[in-house]
């Protein structure tokens, strides 16, 4: 599937049906040629809803809302009409999570009346939900807090690091928690003490990361190729080199995107190509071999079959692989 | 690609005319599309569709570099509007960026420099400080972040003039000089500025930096070396525009103008002979190094021994834009000038050093 739309992709997610696009000008666009357009504003985020049908999307108009193919609805709004600028979603828990300014609200998708606010100090940049759904991660300059999900009145567990932190992610067996930095590099907490990892060497900021191989790789943007760390044993990465994939000097690879199950990654570069790669094996499969504007968008199905991308002009494009 | 979106930074305090400027800018039949970046917790009453509220969330740049301090909210917002960029299109025509009184610009305009999103997609135009001609004797004497704030900018406009006499207006303007003298200052009545004084400034472009040269160092009224232009209401009088202001000042204003010597002022050098660009260079680069905490702009436009084209540079703090630009004129006077503004900079120590990179 190709198409053109007149305004920027933020985001994609695919759900039981197929490809999701999220876009600047508030709108949303399913792959069947679905539309919705409820926000008044641009979409900055967005996330398969928990039952597996349709998207979540926070948008610049302090509004959460559930886009399907046949209906659309304001799940939340946040306080002061403030920008919705991070949300993820467990299918596990059934919860939905989503950040506003310094405020981090949980919901659950089948309990309209339930909300938790969490306050942090400084404004949240990235929510992630651990593998089970029960605790979530929010970053923030200096670490990241981690809340138990349902709990109403709780101190946050905080981990700590110096410098500004702009997403957040766990690993799938929910031992580590790694945030991007504003100065181009990772940085990893091993949970059961504390650790910290640095994950450093970037040339750019890294914008995207994602886990895959059953999680004993995390990749990442923000370099020439794509940036594998090793997530074997206790140990996670400590002590071990990364390795680059599909270092092409003249590009930057801007996203990358992957399903914990499998062993497949997808990125999109900063000169508009998209390729396929496995790790364990050799060679780079374009799926987008013409140059364009950058990459804004980019995800996979997950059962790994599709790769879904779209540029900073509105060029989109799914593949079937 | 498309073109980068110009931001153009207000500054200045409660009560200075923020507001009623800003209203100003977006009402004027312009047809274009602006978005306004404001303090969360600011004034209100701004009549535009696309207000943004910011929190003022300084930070240090992990590298340990003190002068990287950067405004984490801006890249939040500025990255979140550009997601309403359409193709082939900027998403604005321009973002202006309200501060509070206590804001420190110095972050403000460092993230535009420092972050390589933001970079991308926006390029700084200006630092716009709007002061209370009736307020700002006593603000400037009271509040660091006013005396900064104008020290920073690449304009002032002198606000509510109607407020105060034409004398009261001249000893403000001679302070404002002295804290800042590569700022025009425009006066003003209810924020009732042209709008090409406001937006659309360059005060970052190497490339621009010539055309401010008629204001360049321009001393305040009843100083030496005051060039009479169209901002000072005098008749125009055939001045000899020698360089060597800073000098020979008139004391005659009173009280104030004695009692008034600021932490921040802005420091003048010139060179009549070619400069070794090496030497030059070097000795720029240590500077900033050194002294970029303290020194919060500097510009110049060097004559370099055996180049046919100026050298030109813009510093914020320790963050340096230096560029080969236009070839010197043949009827053109081949000079030397630079302006420092700082605290705490030492006046003869600069002349000296400046000096020194002679060919």
């Amino acid at each position: 599937m190709r198409a053109e739309y007149d305004a920027q992709v933020t985001a994609i997610v695919f759900d039981a049906e197929g490809a999701i696009f999220a876009l600047g000008d508030g709108s949303v666009r399913f792959e069947d040629g679905a539309f919705s357009a409820a926000h008044d504003g641009a979409i900055l985020c967005a996330v398969t809803h928990p039952s597996g049908e349709g998207v979540v999307t926070g948008g610049d108009d302090g509004r959460l809302i559930w886009h399907r193919r046949d209906a659309a609805g304001v799940l939340a709004t946040s306080a002061r009409g403030q920008w919705i600028d991070a949300v993820d979603a467990s299918a596990e828990s059934g919860l939905i999570a989503f950040s506003a300014g310094k405020t981090l609200t949980v919901l659950d998708a089948k309990d309209a009346g339930f909300r938790r606010d969490f306050q942090h100090e400084r404004t949240v940049s990235g929510v992630a939900f651990e593998p089970k759904g029960r605790r979530i991660a929010a970053s923030t300059y200096g670490g990241a807090a981690l809340w138990f999900a349902r709990i109403a009145e709780q101190k946050p567990t905080v981990l700590k690091w110096a410098g500004s932190h702009t997403a957040v992610t766990f690993s799938p067996d929910g031992a580590f928690v790694v945030t991007a930095m504003q100065d181009a590099q990772l940085h990893g907490w091993r949970l059961k003490d504390q650790k910290n990892m640095r994950m450093g060497g970037y040339p750019s900021k890294v914008r995207a990361f994602s886990f895959l191989s059953n999680g004993q790789l995390l990749a990442t943007s923000g370099a020439q190729g794509a940036v594998l760390w090793p997530f074997v044993g206790a140990n996670g990465p400590m002590g071990r080199e990364a390795t680059e994939i599909g270092f092409d000097e003249g590009s930057l690879v801007a996203l990358v995107a992957s399903q914990p199950k499998h062993g497949l990654l997808a990125a999109g570069l900063s000169d508009g190509r998209v390729w396929l790669a496995d790790p364990a094996g050799q060679g780079l499969n374009f799926l987008k071999a013409d140059k364009g504007s950058p990459i804004t968008a980019l995800a996979m199905s997950a059962d790994a079959r599709r790769v879904a991308w779209a540029d900073e002009d509105g060029n989109a494009g799914v593949a079937t692989l | 690609m498309t073109d980068k979106i110009p931001v153009t930074v207000l500054t200045g305090y409660l009560g200075a005319g923020k507001t009623t400027l800003l209203n100003r800018i977006l009402t004027e039949d312009h047809g274009k599309r602006y978005a306004v970046i404001v303090n969360e917790f600011g004034e209100i009453g701004i009549d535009n569709d696309l207000v943004v509220g910011a929190d003022e969330d300084v930070f240090e740049m992990n590298n340990g570099c003190v002068c990287c301090t950067v405004r984490g909210d801006l890249i939040r917002v500025v990255a979140g509007l550009m997601k309403r960029q359409r193709p082939g299109k900027p998403a604005f025509d321009a973002i202006i960026v309200e501060t509070t009184g206590l804001a420190d610009p110095g972050p403000v305009a460092q993230t535009f420099f420092v972050d390589e999103d933001v970079k991308a997609k926006t390029q700084l135009d200006s630092v716009t400080a709007l002061v209370d001609a009736k307020h700002v004797m006593a603000r400037l004497d009271d509040s660091k972040e006013a005396r900064e704030q104008v020290a920073f900018a690449d304009r002032i406009i002198l606000n509510k003039t109607d407020l105060v006499t034409e004398a009261g207006l001249v000893e403000v303007e001679r302070r404002l000089r002295k804290l800042n003298p590569l700022a025009p200052i425009t006066r003003a009545e209810r924020a009732n500025v042209p709008l090409d004084q406001v937006l659309g400034l360059g005060g970052f472009d190497l490339g621009r930096i010539l055309d401010i040269n008629p204001e360049f160092a321009n001393p305040a009224h009843g100083e030496a070396g005051h060039v009479h232009d169209e901002h000072c209401g005098h008749d125009h009088h055939e001045h000899d525009h020698g360089h060597d202001h800073a000098h020979d000042h008139d004391h005659a204003h009173g009280a104030r103008g004695h009692a008034h010597e600021d932490d921040i002022k802005g420091i003048s050098l010139s060179l009549d002979r070619p400069m070794d660009g090496t030497k030059f260079t070097a000795w720029l680069d240590r500077l900033l190094g050194e002294q970029g905490q303290n020194i919060l702009r500097a510009k110049g436009i060097i004559d370099v021994a055996g180049e046919d084209r100026r050298l030109v540079f813009q510093a914020v703090h320790m963050i340096l834009e230096g560029d080969l630009q236009r070839e010197w004129g043949v009827k053109e006077r081949r000079w030397s000038r630079a302006v420092f503004i700082g605290r705490e900079l030492d006046e003869a120590a600069l002349k000296a050093g400046f000096e020194a990179c002679a060919a």
